[in-house]
């Protein structure tokens, strides 16, 4: 076939797909509306997820362990201990806090709180022990931190290792079983509706080959190939795709944008709402969704083709 | 042009449809199948559009043989043979233009060949004026010949007719018989089946006549025999 007869092929076909679609109107509005759920959920999940990893990362961060020194300990017990601890393949910084920043950020953390100044003021300059604060690339091997330092050599210079705030750790918890959660709902949730996607443009399918059966018994009698006859119902179906995936991430990105905004200023929010709203993540995100709508439309179709087309025996 | 060459169709419930059939037609030729129903013509014809394969024997039409045709192939074959039903086999929601323009459009022709060949060929059959109007819009005779101009307009070397005339009064039947003759002047082979009596008697073309499944007379110039 020469090049402008193929053109000429492809325009018709891609014609008479986007044709089917408007004269199943009905068909073509369900088969759509439960694609646009399956693929809001999938971009949804993919939005919380990612959330959901900044923001424990971003928790995280402030978590730290504390290796409170004791009284006896010389500058150079203390410079090797840090460059020990600094050792550890998971430890990204360690500090050194001197008792009297000790005081200080205490006192900087309770401004406002007369009684505890007061008790401050009154234990006077040793009340607070010097200590080096840790910063840890992985939370799990938080522990390993104390064990660490409960090593004889070092039993002169520590007194206690405190391994970081026991409410940031529960915050960080609840913040990963959520994201557990979501995961496996969401794949649950996007599983069972594109099966139920695929299913519907299955029968819309089938139900567009039975209402143009006679056009295409004429067709397969005067010479059009397979691919002519094919092609149409996989333009139909793979439109429903396009559609649903432009629907589910307009969906997808006023949620976004409605809810992002209110939190866009708390630190463990703020770059999650950054990268999601960057032009070319956008674009990243629409095409994704767009993908996987053609991709659920044309495995559909081919498959309601192969079952009740019947192009193989001629 | 067309070689059956002792072709047989069994079918596992009905048995031996075609026995043994040998034919020859020759390029430009018109040919009448007549036979009664059930004999076996509209067996011979669906063998020559390749919708049903030979159980024995050997098919070569226009230098294919169909043995080597793969099914890839076979869209390809049918573009080169025109068939005529007896139902018209016509796309109710088109215009008589757009049936016709179908068979031009599957090919990948564009729509200026298309605006230019379609009328001339409708002027063949003598349905220019009609060219905007629905089959329904038609009488059987005019649907009819809607029928062969999508046939024909490939300009192809064969055109085969099955029972075209069988849902048309005499005059119809009559004025479709001589778009027949008229395209076969032009050079197109044309194998028409018929039970028409009258049709067979005044064409006065080959007639071969197909009986329980075998060829039992093949005569030129002939009449209706059976």
């Amino acid at each position: 076939m020469s090049t402008s007869r193929r053109f000429y092929t492809t325009i018709r076909i891609l014609k008479s797909g986007a044709v089917n679609l408007f004269r199943n109107a009905w068909l073509t509005v369900a088969a759509t509306a439960v694609m646009v759920v399956a693929l809001s959920i999938i971009l949804l999940a993919v939005v919380l997820n990612v959330t959901a990893n900044n923001a424990i990362s971003e928790l995280a961060r402030d978590l730290k362990a504390s290796i409170y020194l004791t009284n006896s300990a010389t500058d150079e017990d203390i410079v090797t201990l840090r460059d020990d601890v600094q050792s550890l393949d998971f430890v990204e910084a360690v500090d050194y806090v001197s008792q009297d920043q000790a005081q200080k950020d205490l006192a900087g953390d309770f401004e406002n709180d007369s009684e505890i100044l007061q008790a401050l003021a009154l234990a006077g300059e040793d009340a607070l022990p010097a200590s080096l604060r840790i910063t840890v690339s992985d939370l799990e091997r938080m522990p390993e931190i104390k064990e660490f330092v409960e090593q004889d050599q070092y039993s002169d210079s520590v007194e206690s290792v405190s391994l970081g705030q026991t409410d940031a750790q529960t915050t960080i918890d609840r913040a990963a079983a959520a994201q557990r959660f979501i995961n496996i709902g969401s794949i649950l949730a996007a599983s069972v509706l594109s099966v139920v996607s695929i299913m519907i443009i299955f029968n819309t399918i089938r139900m567009a080959i039975y209402t143009r059966r006679d056009e295409i018994s004429i067709m397969k009698l005067i010479g059009a190939t397979p691919d002519y006859i094919r092609g149409p119902f996989l333009v139909e179906a793979s439109l429903y795709g396009v559609i649903a995936g432009f629907i589910a991430c307009g969906i997808a990105y006023s949620l976004v944008f409605s809810m992002g905004k209110k939190v866009a200023d708390q630190p463990e929010f703020s770059q999650t709402y950054t990268f999601f709203t960057q032009p070319n993540i956008i674009i990243v995100m629409a095409l994704s969704a767009i993908l996987v709508g053609i991709l659920i439309g044309a495995v559909s179709s081919m498959m309601a083709m192969e079952r009740h087309l019947r192009l193989k025996n001629w | 042009m067309i070689l059956f060459d002792r072709v047989t169709k069994k079918y596992k419930k009905k048995g031996a449809v075609l026995e043994r059939i040998n034919l020859h037609v020759e390029p430009k030729e018109f040919v009448v199948l007549v036979g009664e129903s059930g004999a076996g013509k509209s067996t011979l014809l669906k063998l020559l559009t390749r919708e049903e394969k030979p159980t024995g024997g050997k098919i070569i039409v226009g230098g294919i043989d169909y043995e080597r045709l793969k099914d890839k192939d076979i869209p390809f074959l049918r573009r080169k043979i025109g068939v005529v039903f007896q139902d018209f086999k016509l796309l109710s929601n088109r215009t008589v233009f757009e049936n016709v323009a179908f068979a031009l459009e599957i090919v990948g022709m564009s729509n200026k060949e298309i605006r230019h060949t379609v009328p001339k060929v409708l002027n063949i059959v003598g349905l220019k004026s009609k060219a905007d109007s629905y089959p329904s819009e038609l009488s059987g005779g005019e649907r009819q010949r809607v029928a062969i101009a999508r046939a024909i307009v490939r300009q192809p070397k064969i055109l085969i007719a099955d029972e075209p005339t069988g849902n048309l009064d005499p005059k119809h039947a009559w004025d479709v018989i001589k778009v027949l003759e008229k395209i076969n002047r032009y050079g197109t082979t044309v194998l028409l089946t018929t039970h028409n009596r009258d049709i067979v008697n005044k064409l006065k073309r080959r007639v071969v006549t197909i009986k329980d499944g075998k060829l039992s007379s093949d005569r030129a110039r002939s009449e209706y025999k059976l």
